[in-house]
């Protein structure tokens, strides 16, 4: 496996450029259409609290960045989750066809993901410096947090994606569950200090990657360090075992498709 | 879609199906089965067959893309595929970004390519646009571009599948040459098309699937033939099913003989052919017309002749049986799989009795036909001469 994620970098790294070019190519406004999902999902949540149809309580900094960083890792996330299914999607024809390195196509899902993070990321950080929020050093903590959180979104996706390859139902499953999903995570209310809303950010695999990235870019601090690190002990094999189911379910895919 | 989940199951937790056995389950079927054949260095082997018969999932077990239920595959070497061409091309980039995707995704390196990209850009004659967006090219275009990139592949076995009808006939015919060259240079190939005249260009040897089976694997020309067969077999079984009226008089058989009346079904241009077609009768009937028309599964119909075209008369009595005998002599007919449709008439077309379609099939198996524009071809020999007339 490891040979073939070697031998798949090239393969990657040009499947890579071919999907950035491509796209933005296409588009008359370019990286803008990066920026938008979390702008629009931000620019959402700070209308209808300024209008009080709910009040999100203390956030301890500006609410248009606390949302608007919430929403950057959110969709880093759900971006990840989807990933997996879209690159088999995407490439059927190449998959049923050739033979290739099929891990060069969850690097380059991942590669995009990264690259989109990174575009939303200069916005985020002319956020930071409107609003006169300074990063600590602690922003590397933050970087291996997001890290582990796109990770583990991946390894989601890669376990549903031979079922969601075979069912659709997968697919539309997923596409209501990810908006509920965001809902219980806090990205437009504070984090729960007192019980039950502390343990469900503890059994929510997504917030404590989520909160910990957050509170470090933007407090330099965190609560969440323990259960952020027991997640990702729990991510690291649970990748391992995805990347296995993978490899072995591709053939069986393969198998199915064209048929 | 069920299978797909519980052989992924099965898979993941390492109890794969056992692959065996035949424990097809409902509504399965082995695509391919009881193959077994051997590709050597520096051999080029034409895969033929109709649609459905098997080739391409073979081709994908070769390639490594799917697993045999049973059995095994032994590759001494790598091996390359220009299966799809220019898989991979996104249409928005120039045919210059797509050479470097399309390699990459074919095994072939940056450095290669860099290395490559002229002869590349040369052999797809597209020097002119290679940094125009690849929407702008034809289809043909498109395909020149993709082969070309192929033709940088040097695998020890190289898989190509229906990507022949490459642009025009000189660029078919560079496409050839390369072929030829990289099985000179020790490069196996297997070559998989419908296009049956082109093959014997490249390949020296067919290898015939029929419903998922090796029904031939030889000389090329052998193979051309039978896979033409294959091609009406599909016709003849129709025919073979559809009711057949009572009839005053009918076809009984049709059978293929050679010249000491023994039945046969493999001649060489220019030896003699008799059909020898049985007719019976309820009541007597006179003044009979035979009327057999020649096919081609590939090409249709050849010739027809009939009896009356050629003043004989005939009866059948009443409860008899008959046997006349249609001879071709010196036939000229070229490689390729041969059938009659025979029509038993009265004295005027419109006293049609009964047909009998898709009978007496025989093959032309030799000599062999040359498609490089130096020898005989198509599907006929015409007698002709050339003459020189100095000015």
């Amino acid at each position: 496996m490891r040979a073939d994620v070697r031998d798949g970098r090239e393969l990657a790294w040009r499947l890579f450029l071919r999907n950035v070019r491509g796209l933005y190519r296409q588009t008359l406004l370019g990286l803008f259409w990066a920026f938008l999902p979390p702008v629009a999902n931000t620019a959402i949540w700070i209308f209808l609290r300024e209008q009080g149809v709910f009040n999100i309580g203390d956030l301890h900094v500006n609410a248009t960045l606390y949302i608007l960083t919430g929403m950057i890792l959110w969709q880093a996330f759900a971006d990840a989750i989807q990933m997996p299914m879209n690159v088999l999607t995407k490439n059927k024809n190449m998959l049923s066809k050739l033979r290739f390195s099929r891990e060069s196509l969850l690097l380059v899902g991942v590669g995009e993901i990264v690259f989109d993070l990174l575009i939303r990321t200069v916005l985020l950080v002319l956020a930071m410096a409107w609003f006169g929020v300074v990063p600590s050093v602690a922003v590397v903590g933050a970087v291996f947090s997001v890290a582990m959180m796109i990770l583990l979104g991946a390894t989601l996706g890669i376990l549903l994606m031979p079922i969601g390859s075979l069912y659709q139902d997968v697919g539309r499953l997923l596409s209501m569950v990810v908006p509920f999903w965001m809902i219980v995570t806090p990205i437009i209310y504070p984090t729960p200090t007192s019980f039950p809303g502390t343990m469900l950010n503890w059994i929510n695999p997504a917030s404590p990657f989520l909160i910990l990235s957050r509170d470090l870019l933007l407090m330099g601090h965190s609560s969440m360090w323990v259960p952020a690190i027991g997640w990702a002990a729990i991510t690291i094999p649970m990748a391992l075992f995805g990347l296995m189911v993978f490899r072995i379910s591709i053939p069986v895919l393969v198998e199915r498709m064209n048929a | 879609m069920r299978y797909g989940l519980m052989d992924l199951g099965r898979e993941i937790l390492g109890a794969g199906r056992d692959r065996t056995t035949e424990d097809l389950r409902p509504g399965e079927f082995f695509a391919v089965k009881d193959a077994n054949f051997q590709v050597r260095e520096g051999e080029c082997v034409g895969m033929l067959g109709p649609n459905g018969a098997g080739k391409s999932t073979m081709l994908k077990m070769i390639n490594g893309l799917i697993r045999p239920n049973a059995g095994c595959i032994t590759i001494n070497g790598s091996v390359g595929a220009m299966i799809e061409l220019g898989t991979g091309f996104n249409p928005i980039l120039s045919g210059r970004e797509n050479i470097y995707i399309n390699a990459a995704v074919l095994g072939l390196g940056k450095l290669e390519v860099d290395r490559a990209m002229d002869r590349i850009v040369e052999f797809a004659e597209l020097s002119h646009v290679i940094d125009e967006p690849i929407k702008t090219y034809s289809s043909g275009m498109k395909m020149r571009l993709g082969f070309s990139i192929g033709a940088n592949l040097r695998p020890q076995l190289l898989l190509i599948d229906e990507v022949l009808a490459v642009g025009d006939v000189a660029f078919r015919m560079k496409c050839f040459n390369h072929l030829r060259e990289l099985v000179k240079s020790g490069i196996s190939i297997i070559l998989v098309t419908h296009a049956v005249s082109m093959l014997n260009r490249v390949a020296t040897r067919a290898i015939v699937f029929g419903s998922g089976n090796i029904i031939h694997d030889g000389d090329l020309e052998t193979g051309c033939t039978v896979y033409e067969e294959t091609m009406g077999a599909s016709d003849r079984v129709q025919h073979a099913a559809s009711p057949q009226p009572e009839t005053t008089a009918r076809v009984v058989s049709a059978e293929i003989v050679d010249e000491g009346g023994n039945p046969y079904k493999e001649f060489r241009t220019g030896e003699t052919i008799r059909v020898r077609v049985t007719l019976t009768a309820l009541e007597t009937v006179d003044r009979m017309n035979l009327f057999a028309a020649l096919f081609s599964p590939v090409h249709g119909r050849i010739s027809a002749v009939s009896t009356a075209a050629h003043d004989l008369d005939f009866s059948i009595p009443a409860g008899g049986t008959i046997c006349v005998t249609l001879t071709f002599e010196n036939i000229q007919l070229l490689l390729g799989a041969f059938y009659f449709n025979i029509s038993l008439y009265g004295p005027t077309s419109l006293d049609f009795y009964h047909r009998a379609s898709g009978v007496g099939n025989f093959r032309i198996v030799g000599p062999p036909v040359r498609s490089d524009g130096r020898g005989i071809e198509g599907i006929a020999k015409l007698p002709c001469r050339w003459t020189i007339d100095k000015g």
